[in-house]
């Protein structure tokens, strides 16, 4: 029984990975208003998950979130994968910090911001790091402006769906939630 | 506002040579070209891997890339290295810095491009992680073909509709009903070769002993 349990928690996480590489292939629909842009829509199916798994799962599906996009993009061997790990990684230690300790007061759009900040910082982090030097700080502003627009976006569609998806509601019942 | 995507060209490449091959030549080719020492090399390496790319069937977009190039180079000029070559009012370009900001952008380029021609989706990755992928990617294709039923008018409605269709719940065991998912292992791609042909071992061969030589040469 606990094995079934298990089994139909990992299907359920591989299912919402696979959203995410759908998600992340429909952002290539969108114009880019400037080349580094990115709307984050993959991060839809993470925050949802957060609301269907315990926090080992929802790492698990960043991790095949990661690899999935690597694989699919051809980018797995490359600085962009590492960049796009490490934001992921600390987008979902924080989202999961945030909303496990402020589940009453934060929705998910509130969770999404704090995610897609974190992802950010990170990203700069490293770019001034190994990349462009210190003086790229100039351009942070603007990115973490971007980020907060993007995280809203996400956050509100996540919130939306999660309020009036009947399939977000059958799996969290057949699961049992987070 | 969206704009419709371009079919992909053919991976050729596939054609002649596994996945993992083409991975192990791609891991020899960075360690190879991380060591290469000589700016003009490095550059003809960049040219070479970005014809790779292009014969893997990935787009290479050129713009993106002289982009990324540029401004890594500029952020560098910011901080003066070295001999000064020119001054325009408070900016000073100095060698080094050129030098260093170019070396540092040909490298980020030609590492995306190897990536781009060593990495595809039916890489098998080992071990449990690499079956759940495997079930990633076999969920992604069901998911891929149900993206005409989403419409932009009616974006949450038509998804989850989607959704309670492919993937609908569970029907008393662990697979969801109506799909039996694979346990792992399960590649798309059916066409793509899984062992490496004699061209595809002469061209792997040529691109990781060429770059091994050139990183021990220069």
């Amino acid at each position: 029984m606990r094995t079934d349990t298990r089994e139909r928690r990992l299907d359920l996480v591989a299912f919402m990975g696979a959203l995410c590489l759908f998600f992340s292939t429909l952002e290539y629909l969108f114009p880019k208003p400037v080349p580094f842009f990115r709307l984050g829509l993959a991060n839809i199916p993470v925050l949802l998950a957060l609301e269907l798994f315990s926090p080992g799962y929802v790492l698990l599906l960043v991790a095949l979130k990661v690899v999935g996009q690597g694989l699919v993009n051809g980018t797995l061997a490359s600085y962009v994968f590492l960049f796009s790990a490490a934001g992921s990684i600390a987008s979902a230690l924080v989202m999961l910090a945030v909303h496990r300790a402020g589940r009453r007061w934060i929705s998910l759009v509130g969770v999404s911001l704090f995610g897609s900040l974190a992802s950010n910082v990170v990203q700069i982090s490293l770019s001034v790091t190994f990349i462009f030097g210190s003086t790229a700080w100039v351009i942070a502003p603007a990115f973490l402006g971007i980020g907060v627009a993007s995280g809203l976006v996400v956050g509100v569609f996540a919130k939306r769906f999660a309020e009036r998806s009947r399939w977000f509601a059958r799996m969290k019942e057949a699961i049992g939630g987070a | 506002m969206a704009r419709r995507r371009r079919p992909r060209p053919p991976n050729r490449l596939a054609l002649h040579a596994s996945a993992r091959d083409v991975f192990v030549c791609g891991i020899v080719s960075i360690v190879a070209f991380l060591f290469q020492s000589s700016i003009v090399v490095r550059a003809a390496q960049v040219l070479v891997f970005a014809m790779l790319a292009t014969y893997a069937g990935k787009r290479i977009r050129w713009g993106y890339f002289v982009m990324i190039v540029s401004s890594i180079t500029l952020f560098n000029l910011l901080t003066p290295l070295g001999r000064v070559m020119l001054e325009v009012g408070p900016v000073t370009i100095t060698s080094g810095a050129l030098e260093q900001g170019v070396f540092k952008g040909l490298a980020i380029a030609g590492l995306v491009f190897i990536s781009l021609f060593a990495v595809r989706p039916d890489l098998k990755l080992p071990g449990s992680f690499g079956g759940l992928v495997a079930r990633v990617f076999y969920y992604f294709e069901i998911v891929l073909e149900s993206r005409q039923r989403i419409r932009a008018t009616a974006l949450v409605s038509s998804i989850d509709d989607a959704l309670l269709e492919i993937y609908p719940g569970f029907d008393g065991d662990a697979a969801p009903a109506g799909r039996a998912a694979p346990a792992g292992g399960a590649g798309p791609a059916p066409r793509l070769v899984t062992t490496t042909d004699a061209i595809g071992a002469i061209m792997l061969g040529t691109v990781a002993a060429a770059n091994t030589v050139l990183a021990i040469v220069f």
